[in-house]
């Protein structure tokens, strides 16, 4: 036990438990390549694995690149063929896995080959440096080994990005929606309406102004309600109420209201503007205006 | 009249004392009857759990799931036959035509048969897979239970299921490790959002296949994670389909099996018992079955008007809305707790959300929890209507894993502004100079017949000159 775990601590991290076994699983003479398609023999990264601690450089995959992981597995010291070898790619934030397969012979030598095309696509599609590990294990009681091996870096084609593809349908929480109104109708700044509200109103008092200039009067009020009081009373009145209907209809009254007093009114008018307006006539042909 | 309606409210009572919100009604479909008794403790809590169980071979000629049309069992455990498949009376095309009855099935595999092609068919109708292999098992070399597996590591132990996702409820938890003898794994499809994993295998498990690959993995179904050791699924009408890949994981050896962990020397009793229980339960309903009480909408005028007592009246909801209103709803939403109903409380990441659409959502606004009566929770929002009239449905389409899905929809005719409910001209500040102007013009015309009617006549002589 204590010897083990003096020369194995990697295999503790991992996880990986130490059984009273008398042997382990693990590799040795494990080289990793990574060759670029022009390149040649010799070319490109080659690096030795080392069963105790994960390389400390970073491995690149660009898009043309081949990685290959050559080892012999071991059980014990003795070379030996396991029934699991893997090469296992994790993305650590969301933990997601894909797993290669080496091919081992009896000897116990092994190989896995690794190219952008074997790579899933979200693994590819990864921001973060994928995490490989090792996964040598098989049946009876030899403890198996699972450790960290390297760091690879997906290097994309620039010139031909990945679709990342559909997000699968999965039921959840939707983002909120908040419905955008139309906005309200502006009015001008108040103090514009006000010069204007006040020309216009000032033009009444400039039209009676005007008016009385030209010699505007009323002096024939008392004539007129002399001879007709009657009809220019109802007259007059009349011609006043109905814009005070017009003024109630504005406010407050509907049509159905309007209607019936505007009828009314206007009958009045129409039967006392005969008798006023032949009153006038009298005056006028009298010369009086 | 009034004593037989009480004998009938009686008998309806004695009817629903099932555990179940679906029924009591419950068929085992097994081979060998005689086999029956290794899963004695399995048929004990469920009939603790007051189901009937009827226990039925596939070779029986009369075995029928369907009377005279309609679901003649509730619920349905079907058990891996050692035969080519489960006979004339259980064709994938009947096992689904009971789902689509609202049937629900427990389905279990065992990795000692080949699994028979009408099984394999009748899952992948479902989107799950199995491996082509018809022999294939599972097996871990780091999570198996050294005290029956030392050498073989086929009997994999996992920890409890953790919840899916933050977003989601999780049923399943129960204390200890599940040890899942001889599974069958199974691949999840990724494109329907029905299916679920209830138990995964470990990150170092994988699916092979006994007899050619004895001497090495070459070319496994799964690895890790995507194997799925019993999965869920869960059809739009909300009927639920269970696969458990190992039956033997509810015998009662394994029930309260003394497991090793490799590493250590410890022995630990297996939490085989209370997570077939789980499974049991959320698959007939007992479970994740969420029911929809009192929906309220109504004009917000300002009173706070949730009501809070949970009777059953009738909705009075109104059936139309100007525009640009300020709108209030309200639902009742409890979930059914294995006896009772409580009130329903989402996961904190998530939420239950209304959306008040046309076509597409205008809205879509996250609900929150009003209050609480004794089974129910009120949720509730309020917000502003959309400046647009037509035909709107407030929906609540609450959809989520492990959960029988809510649906609610209701339609109401949102108008716009009526004649008379505008602003007045007068609020109108624009409107002021030709308001002015009318008024001027009135007074104007008034003087001016009054100056008509009585006005004096002036300067004759120059009227005459004209």
């Amino acid at each position: 036990m204590r010897f083990f775990r003096s020369i194995l601590p990697s295999l503790l991290v991992s996880g990986a438990c130490v059984v009273s076994a008398a042997s382990s699983w693990g590799f040795e003479d494990a080289t990793l390549t990574v060759q670029s398609k022009g390149a040649g023999v010799g070319g490109g990264l080659k690096e030795k694995l080392s069963i105790n601690s994960p390389l400390s450089k970073q491995v690149t995959l660009g898009a043309t690149d081949t990685l290959k992981i050559f080892l012999t597995t071991t059980d014990g010291k003795k070379a030996k063929r396991p029934h699991q070898a893997f090469l296992t790619v994790t993305e650590q934030a969301s933990g997601l896995e894909e797993s290669f397969i080496f091919s081992v012979k009896d000897s116990g030598k092994g190989k896995v080959e690794l190219t952008h095309k074997d790579i899933p696509t979200p693994l590819l599609l990864a921001s973060e440096p994928l995490t490989a590990s090792l996964v040598i294990a098989s049946f009876g009681s030899s403890t198996p080994y699972r450790s960290k091996a390297f760091e690879i870096t997906i290097e994309r084609d620039q010139n031909a990005p990945i679709a990342a593809g559909e997000k699968p349908v999965r039921y959840g929480k939707l983002e909120e929606i908040h419905h955008i109104f139309r906005s309200d109708p502006k009015s001008p700044p108040k103090i514009i309406t006000l010069v204007f509200t006040a020309a216009v109103l000032g033009a009444l008092p400039v039209l009676f102004g005007v008016w009385l200039t030209l010699g505007a009067n009323v002096n024939h009020i008392s004539k007129a309600l002399g001879s007709a009081p009657v009809s220019h009373a109802l007259f007059f009145g009349s011609i006043v109420a109905l814009e005070g209907i017009f003024f109630l209809y504005y406010t407050s009254w509907n049509l159905f209201q309007t209607l019936p007093a505007a009828a009314a009114v206007g009958s009045v008018a129409f039967l006392s503007g005969s008798r006023a307006l032949s009153e006038v006539q009298e005056r006028r042909l009298a010369g009086l205006r | 009249m009034r004593w037989l309606f009480s004998f009938l409210v009686l008998a309806l009572l004695g009817a629903v004392q099932a555990l179940s919100s679906s029924g009591s009604r419950l068929l085992v479909v097994l081979e060998e009857l005689a086999e029956k008794d290794k899963y004695s403790e399995f048929w004990d809590d469920l009939r603790g759990r007051s189901y009937t169980l009827s226990f039925e071979s596939p070779k029986n000629d009369k075995l029928s799931i369907f009377k005279h049309g309609e679901r003649a069992y509730d619920h349905l455990i079907l058990f891996p036959p050692k035969t080519k498949g489960l006979g004339p009376s259980l064709t994938p095309k009947l096992l689904l035509e009971f789902l689509k009855k609202d049937g629900n099935v427990l389905l279990t595999l065992s990795a000692d048969h080949p699994t028979p092609s009408a099984i394999v068919s009748l899952l992948l109708e479902l989107d799950i897979h199995l491996p082509t292999d018809r022999n294939a098992l599972v097996i871990d070399h780091f999570n198996y239970d050294t005290v029956s597996a030392g050498e073989k590591h086929d009997v994999l132990l996992v920890p409890a299921p953790k919840a899916l996702r933050a977003d989601v409820k999780n049923y399943f938890e129960v204390d200890g490790t599940i040890a899942v003898p001889r599974a069958v794994g199974q691949g999840l499809g990724n494109t329907t959002p029905h299916l679920a994993p209830i138990l995964r295998a470990g990150s170092s498990a994988y699916s092979y296949n006994p007899k050619d690959e004895a001497e090495i993995v070459e070319d496994p179904f799964a690895v890790g994670e995507q194997l799925s050791l019993v999965s869920a699924m869960q059809a739009r009408n909300s009927a639920r389909f269970t696969v458990v890949g190992s039956v033997e994981m509810l015998q009662n050896e394994w029930f309260d099996a003394k497991i090793g962990a490799v590493g250590s020397k410890e022995q630990t009793t297996t939490a085989n018992r209370a997570f077939a229980a789980k499974v049991s339960e959320w698959t007939f309903k007992e479970t994740g079955v969420l029911k929809v009480g009192r929906l309220q909408h109504y004009l917000n005028e300002g009173k706070k008007n949730v009501n809070e007592s949970a009777v059953g009246v009738p909705e009075h909801n109104p059936g139309i809305y100007r525009i640009k209103t300020d709108v209030s709803y309200t639902i009742e939403i409890s979930e059914y707790t294995s006896t009772h109903l409580s009130p329903f409380v989402p996961p904190t990441a998530d939420d239950v959300q209304l959306e008040f659409s046309m076509l597409s959502p205008f809205h879509r606004l996250s609900l929150t929890p009003l209050a609480q009566t004794a089974n129910s929770t009120i949720f509730g929002t309020s917000f502003v209507l959309p400046d647009q009239h037509g035909i709107f449905n407030f929906r609540v389409n609450y959809k989520r894993p492990f959960l029988t899905s809510v649906d609610e929809k209701r339609q109401v005719t949102v108008r716009h502004f009526a004649h008379d409910e505008w602003p007045r001209s007068w609020n109108i500040s624009a409107a002021w100079v030709w308001i002015g102007g009318i008024w001027v013009t009135v007074a104007g015309w008034i003087a001016f017949v009054a100056l008509w009617l009585y006005s004096e006549g002036v300067e004759k002589g120059v009227k005459k000159t004209q």
